[in-house]
């Protein structure tokens, strides 16, 4: 029973930040087609900013908000300074990954110059620990599983329900339609990198809050969606985010069982063993998405 | 034939080719004798290396069209393999050198298996994903591997009766010059071949291609294996010249460095990729001076360099020769 409570919070907690991550990651894939090699260091840049505003004794309801409000910013200048100038190059998938990666080295050793490499701590959501069954949580995780799907619900309905949304769905479709129909590309296509970005300071806040920040915080929790994006698929936005709680339960079962060292290199093998039976991921349809 | 012939094979005669590589090795083979002090040495043999790592990588890359990511877990697998074979095994430094090799080629097929059905952006991520998982690997075998400590004293090269330390890097800038010409000819030889050819044949246009009776399988797994071989030597050598080894050569921050030697140099020219290693190289040094704002001021000249001249520092040479050649024919 202790087990099974335990792979179970594991899980729904490790799949709730996967899920935080991906959904950024993929968002942008389906609306402008190239990958963010960013993303991770969005994560770590809000969980530092956080950090900042936290420490001008600022309330953590009004922390929260700001800093996401503060990335939804840098997303949005991170992708007119990389990745608007390159868009109708012929290699743009190629050059965007380097041009995403060197701002992440950018910004990476920025933080490095301004906050130092002493490790922080953000406050956590809500305080104090309590016992489920038995098991001892910490309000601050269960915080988290319960925020982040009301998160990602708001996304979807975002996504499905509103006019901005589904412009932003249209031009991942068919951006030359859309532009026939005077949609703002341009505009949408900094509206999906700041959209990531805040969900990505989000995971960030909620990692800084459990765990010690450190300007690489962000390399782990990439390489995480990166998996999940792969697992789920790239061409929708639910796919990646039933990968993350999906690879959040195989962690937690691994690392219980077969030990903390083995995970990744099982996660790879079930990775590899995916791609070869169904390599346009677990919940993908056959897209433009695999050129 | 006016069009662009840049990544095709046989452009320029074999002998001009040869001339040129010859006298430009012999060039650099000179160097030793202006350039006396060991540490402008050693930057030239870490120039050597990346050159080496860097035109291999344009080999998968650039001309075979395939985005491997995992090019530097390659040269990563070249340093331990040398670090663990000398150490644990005793085996001959030379003879280990070669074998690093040898296990970086069966590394190399073993990563082209899960991404021979895959294209584009998933082939990143697969390759990106086999990376981590070699570092994983190696910081979890802690008592072979050193961990996240590293390996320390590892065993040097050798010469019969020359002293490889007190030479002010004499030899060893002759060995990873060795290495970058024996490298750099077999890349051309191999590009220049019909095998190249049916590398670029695929990646220009893969149905048409494969319509024509080339395998795609074979041939990706032959461009993986090929760019391996030569980044695992320079792997070892790297190892055995700084004498310890470490997981920092998974890091992200040595691979963006090297691929953007390669997409500075302009890819699918081999020789482009190791110009601008020298480059890089020698520029990173003249910015020592800066300390921790030299990689931000790298990443910003990559982006710059990305934006304005999307083909690289090749690019800049073929538009200034293309205009020269206009102005000759008047």
């Amino acid at each position: 029973m202790d087990a099974a409570l335990q792979i179970l919070f594991g899980g729904l907690f490790q799949g709730s930040l996967f899920a935080m991550m991906a959904v950024g990651l993929a968002l942008i894939w389906t609306t402008i087609g190239v990958f963010n090699f960013s993303h991770g260091v969005m994560m770590m840049l809000g969980a530092y900013v956080a950090w900042q505003l936290s420490a001008w004794s600022i309330p953590l309801f009004i922390v929260l908000p700001a800093t996401m409000l503060i990335m939804a910013g840098v997303g949005w200048l991170l992708q007119a300074s990389v990745v608007r100038p390159l868009i109708g190059r012929p290699n743009i998938v190629l050059v965007v990954v380097i041009t995403t990666l060197a701002a992440a080295s950018l910004v990476e050793n920025g933080v490095l110059e301004i906050w130092g490499p002493r490790s922080k701590q953000l406050p956590t959501l809500i305080e104090g620990n309590t016992q489920i069954l038995g098991v001892g949580v910490s309000m601050h995780q269960i915080a988290i599983i319960l925020i982040t799907p009301v998160i990602l619900g708001a996304l979807w309905l975002f996504l499905n329900r509103t006019r901005l949304g589904l412009a932003l769905r249209a031009v991942a479709q068919n951006e030359d339609a859309s532009l026939l129909v005077g949609l703002n590309v341009t505009a949408l296509y900094g509206l999906a990198f700041a959209i990531a970005a805040a969900l990505a300071a989000l995971a960030g806040i909620f990692m800084g809050g459990y765990r010690f920040m450190s300007p690489v915080m962000g390399a782990d929790p990439l390489l995480k969606a990166l998996i999940v994006v792969v697992f789920g698929g790239l061409s929708s936005i639910s796919g990646p985010i039933f990968a993350a709680y999906l690879i959040g339960f195989f962690e937690a079962i691994c690392s219980y069982y077969f030990g903390l060292y083995w995970t990744p290199a099982l996660l790879f093998a079930v990775l590899i063993l995916m791609l070869m039976i169904k390599p346009e991921g677990l919940f993908g349809a056959k897209t433009r998405g695999l050129a | 034939m006016k069009a662009d012939l840049r990544a095709t094979p046989g452009r320029v005669s074999w002998k001009n080719e040869a001339a040129l590589v010859v006298t430009a090795f012999a060039v650099l083979a000179l160097t030793p004798f202006i350039v006396t002090d060991s540490y402008s040495r050693h930057i030239l043999i870490m120039a050597f290396i990346y050159a080496v790592v860097a035109s291999n990588w344009d080999l998968s890359l650039g001309y075979g069209g395939v985005f491997n990511f995992g090019h530097l877990a390659l040269f990563g697998i070249g340093v331990y393999a040398y670090g663990l074979m000398t150490k644990l095994a005793g085996i001959d430094p030379w003879l280990a050198m070669a074998l690093s090799g040898a296990v970086s080629t069966i590394a190399a097929i073993v990563v082209t298996i899960p991404i021979l059905r895959l294209k584009g952006i998933y082939i990143i991520l697969v390759t990106f994903g086999f990376a981590q998982l070699v570092m994983q690997l190696i910081l979890s075998q802690s008592d072979y591997t050193g961990g996240t400590q590293g390996m320390v004293r590892i065993q040097t090269l050798y010469l019969a009766g020359h002293n490889m330390i007190r030479d002010g890097k004499f030899a060893y800038f002759y060995i990873a010059l060795a290495i970058l010409f024996a490298s750099t000819v077999f890349l051309r030889l191999l590009v220049r071949s019909k095998t190249g050819a049916s590398i670029v044949a695929l990646r220009d246009n893969e149905e048409y291609a494969v319509s024509r009776g080339i395998s795609l399988v074979r041939q990706r797994v032959i461009t993986l294996a090929a760019s391996a071989f030569f980044t695992g030597v320079a792997g070892a050598f790297y190892a055995a010249y700084q004498r310890n080894a470490s997981v920092d050569v998974f890091g992200m921050s040595l691979a963006t460095i090297i691929l953007s030697m390669v997409l500075l140099g302009g890819t699918s020219t081999i020789y482009g990729a190791i110009g601008a290693s020298f480059v890089l190289t020698i520029f990173a040094e003249v910015m020592a001076d800066f300390g921790a704002w030299r990689p931000i001021i790298t990443a910003l000249l990559i982006i710059v360099v990305m934006l304005v001249y999307p083909s690289g520092l090749a690019g800049i040479w073929a538009s200034a020769r293309a205009s020269w050649l206009r102005r000759r024919e008047g």
